[in-house]
């Protein structure tokens, strides 16, 4: 009787620890209707421009309506109050890329590797004196990160026009791209320091001073010491 | 002896990776001839946007340091009448963003000064009672 009762405890704990892994599991794993939204939603943080010569492309393609509905929407979808159906998530990321100027589709793949490319966040505390020595390995490190940055498999699975030849041509193009800014960050952060050091040598003492270095594929959160 | 170290010497072949360019040069094989101008349309493209971007990132360090010279104004000023103070400022900046925090307080310097009397009064305290 004993051990019948051991058996049945120790099958509750185990039952309660599947059931806990799967919750866990179903909870870290988005729905194809979550990623559907968010692919929309990142491709709706494109600049004004190119925005509305998305929505010009939806007119042409799927109707007035569709259009004022999709134009009056977009900033529900952004903000995620609405989420886009399936018909939605296909018109703007699978049918409209085959229509699209090349242009917009780089444009697209801009956006979509800023949301997507592994990022690199880093922390470091730094001195006016020291501050290249330190930050140059991470800005190198994050240079780096965008010059092989790949989309998720799932993804180009997904988005069948992504292997496409000039799409290619276009991701090694923006790669190189994000790599240059890089650079030209860290050029001007020369000019940054000076000011910063300016700042500390005339403040009253109890100045402290922290400053985000903002980069395509990464970002760098400095805090400086006197 | 020197010529057979010359054969160990790889001639063309490069120990380093693919480059972007060199990505860019065999995507650009594939393409048709419209597509392929595209692609150089559009890199050109990107090093004017890039230059652009760098030439507004300079105005924008330029108008950060300007605007950190008044803040510094401020604060001395506020330093030598004020005994309290918190100046809270962000900038945007040519690379990101510079946060700085100024503050005063004479209150808790105050209550340091205070407290560490306190303690030295009391410590002299034990040391007497144990006598």
């Amino acid at each position: 009787m004993v051990y019948l009762l051991l058996l049945i405890f120790i099958s509750v704990i185990v039952a309660f620890c599947i059931r806990r892994r799967g919750a866990f599991q179903r909870q870290k794993k988005l729905t194809r209707a979550q990623e559907n939204a968010n692919l929309v939603k990142v491709l709706l943080e494109l600049d004004t421009d190119s925005r509305e010569e998305l929505f010009q492309l939806y007119q042409d393609q799927f109707g007035e309506n569709a259009a004022r509905y999709a134009r009056n929407t977009y900033q529900k979808w952004k903000a995620g109050s609405v989420r886009p159906n399936k018909q939605t998530f296909s018109r703007f990321l699978i049918n409209l890329p085959r229509v699209m100027s090349f242009d917009l589709k780089c444009e697209v793949l801009r956006e979509l590797r800023e949301a997507y490319c592994p990022r690199g966040d880093y922390n470091v505390t730094v001195s006016v004196d020291n501050w290249k020595s330190s930050l140059t390995p991470l800005v190198e490190e994050i240079i780096q990160r965008a010059t092989s940055a790949e989309l998720p498999e799932s993804l180009q699975r997904r988005l069948t026009w992504l292997a496409q030849d000039d799409i290619l041509a276009a991701n090694a193009l923006l790669a190189e791209s994000q790599a240059r800014e890089s650079r030209n960050a860290m050029a001007l952060l020369e000019k940054e320091f000076s000011n910063i050091d300016e700042l500390l040598d005339n403040a009253p003492r109890n100045t402290r001073i922290s400053h985000v270095l903002k980069l395509p594929l990464g970002s760098i959160t400095v805090q400086i010491k006197r | 002896m020197s010529d057979e170290n010359d054969d160990l010497i790889p001639q063309k072949q490069s120990l380093f990776p693919l480059t972007a360019d060199d990505i860019v040069d065999n995507a650009l094989q594939s393409l048709d001839e419209q597509q392929a101008r595209e692609v150089t349309k559009k890199a050109a493209d990107e090093v004017v946007r890039i230059a652009v971007e760098k030439r507004k990132a300079e105005y924008r360090s330029d108008r950060a340091q300007e605007e950190m010279r008044n803040l510094i104004n401020n604060a001395n000023l506020l330093d030598d009448k004020v005994d309290d103070y918190k100046i809270n400022s962000t900038f945007e900046t040519a690379t990101g963003t510079t946060s700085v925090e100024i503050k005063k307080s004479k209150t808790n310097t105050t209550l340091v000064i205070v407290g560490v009397v306190l303690i030295v009064l009391l410590t002299l305290l034990l040391v007497l009672l144990k006598w």
